[in-house]
């Protein structure tokens, strides 16, 4: 029974993950889709080969898309408001910064999480000798 | 015709900063897999080698923290008739040399070679030569005044030069006071990336292993067949790093030989140190880029990595460049292929800080050394990469003025060390 409700679970977070790219792509932009491709791609080769089960791994990364659905979203939002009211130099300057504002999420949520996985367990002792 | 040459400019740019990136991907990919390998056992390991060793120790004012290095010089578990430490006192107008006076006074393998004003002061590179010749080891190894190695540190380090091939080895750099403030937490991390993943990842796929300066050394007849360090260069540690490997022999990394530094602890000694490293690491590059592209000692994958290892300080001025060529651009809406690599300018602004490892390969190294707290602050990295942009261009702008004017002098500018790194010490 166990083993069925943790495949349901894998099953689930593959859907939000899958949802999340197609909502990217028809409410928001294709920026989105590649960004999201990005960070899925750096978290599941990287991250699924560290320590921690993979219902963990994998719903972290389903929240991390979820973030990164939103915060795209959002902005996106703000930037079609942007366009409209002081016209083509905003969508210029949205650009620019577009990749900035996205390398945030990624950034912090890469560190959390990796804090929010169990401690390594060939660790290094802290910095103290 | 400007907006060609700009998008061609643009697009050379980011392909460069992709290759970095692709790079320590690899390298993170590297460790990650070396992970779940068994390690192999080499005869090295298993056979009792125990040459002659000797430890060089270059102090210029360095009194709040050489009694502490010599403290611990005293408790190596490496068996002291083979062992010989030379405190190089180089010029030092506090009590360094008295310090280290006192220590030779009642440990007879410690001696202190006093440098007078006439002799000394003239940097770490020439107190190193001048403590070399009075060495007597087969080995020599290197710990700057501010470091504190483990007990077992000489063995761990002698070990890898059974291993006729080996040149020279290097110890993996553990930031000591990572505690006291935001700026040593942040070089801490930058010390993760560049030794727990970069270093490793070399040394794990046969590329060029850098020699940081400490906690390494070298065989005799390597340093002498090279006329030991080179006084012209401000990077010493890189010009020997890549005369070794010219020379045919190699590099290694021992990533359990741990020796913990006393890191910077404010901006202002943050920005003197990087600019000299910045500095000596592009006259470096300037001196070996050629030697490497036809060397016979070195194959394709070295020769790659080896310029790229070289190149390395100029990647805050090719991110800067490619900001002010790519920015205009897209502002007068060029293709879209200029829009889809602008994406990779902010990648590599987290890329190229201190020890020019990215941030997802610093949070790999931070989660391996077990750095659940400092880990967090990875995203406050950028801070010391836009740091770093001004230091890395003025030095670049500073050598290239020198070499117009043939006004090449270096200025040794010491690091100074407050000893705050001795409340950390446990044992």
């Amino acid at each position: 029974m166990k083993f069925k409700a943790n495949h349901l679970v894998l099953v689930l977070f593959f859907e939000v993950i899958a949802l999340c790219l197609i909502v990217s792509f028809r409410f928001v932009n294709i920026e989105t889709v590649i960004i999201l491709l990005i960070f899925n791609f750096l978290f599941t080769s990287l991250i699924f080969q560290l320590d921690g089960t993979l219902n963990r791994k994998l719903g972290m990364l389903a929240l991390g898309n979820i973030i990164g659905l939103f915060w795209n979203f959002i902005f996106h939002s703000f930037a079609v408001v942007g366009l409209a009211y002081f016209g083509e130099i905003f969508g210029a300057f949205y650009t620019i910064f577009y990749p900035f504002l996205n390398l945030m999420w990624i950034v912090s949520f890469w560190s959390l999480s990796l804090a929010a996985l169990p401690n390594f367990q060939n660790m290094h002792a802290e910095a103290k000798p | 015709m400007i907006i060609e040459a700009l998008e061609v400019s643009f697009v050379l740019l980011t392909a460069l900063m992709i290759v970095y990136l692709i790079r320590h991907y690899v390298f993170t990919l590297t460790v990650l897999r070396s992970l779940k390998k068994t390690k192999k056992v080499t005869v090295a390991s298993d056979a009792k080698y125990e040459p002659m060793v000797s430890i060089l120790i270059p102090a210029r004012d360095e009194e709040k923290v050489v009694g502490r290095l010599l403290q611990r010089m005293t408790e190596l578990t490496y068996p002291k008739d083979k062992l010989q430490v030379i405190v190089i006192d180089d010029a030092s107008s506090d009590s360094t040399g008295r310090i280290a006076d006192e220590y030779s006074s009642r440990h007879s393998f410690i001696e202190v070679l006093h440098r007078d004003k006439r002799d000394g002061g003239k940097g770490k590179t020439s107190a190193m030569n001048a403590g070399f010749t009075r060495s007597k080891g087969e080995i020599i190894l290197c710990f700057d005044a501010d470091y504190y190695p483990q007990k077992t540190i000489v063995e761990k380090l002698t070990k890898e030069f059974v291993d006729p091939k080996v040149g020279a080895v290097q110890g993996r750099v553990v930031v000591l006071n990572e505690p006291q403030n935001i700026v040593t937490r942040l070089v801490a991390l930058e010390r993760i990336g560049g030794y727990r993943v970069d270093q490793e990842a070399r040394d794990n796929l046969g590329l060029i292993v850098q020699f940081g300066g400490t906690v390494g050394g070298f065989k005799r007849n390597v340093l002498e067949s090279l006329n030991g360090w080179d006084e012209s260069i401000l990077a010493e540690d890189t010009d020997l790093t890549f005369r070794v490997v010219l020379a045919g022999f190699k590099v290694r990394y021992v990533g359990d030989a741990e020796c913990y530094e006393e890191a910077v602890d404010n901006w202002k000694a943050y920005r003197s140190q990087r600019y000299r490293w910045a500095r000596g690491h592009m006259q470096c590059c300037f001196k070996h880029q050629l030697k490497v592209l036809k060397s016979k000692n070195l194959n394709m994958k070295e020769k790659i990595d080896g310029l790229l290892l070289l190149n390395v300080y100029f990647m805050p001025i090719i991110v800067l460049l490619s900001f002010v060529v790519g920015v205009p651009l897209i502002l007068l809406e060029s293709s879209k292929l200029i829009t889809a690599l602008w994406f990779s300018v902010p990648v590599s602004l987290y890329s190229f800080v201190g020890n020019f490892a990215p941030f997802f390969e610093v949070g790999i190294g931070a989660y391996l050394d077990g750095r659940t707290k400092t880990q967090l602050l990875i995203p406050l990295l950028i801070f010391t990469f836009f740091y770093n942009i001004p230091i890395c261009t003025k030095a670049f702008l500073d050598l290239v003025s020198a070499k117009i004017l043939r006004k090449d002098h270096n200025i040794w500018v010491k690091t100074p060390h407050s000893g705050n790194g001795n409340r950390y010490i446990t044992n």
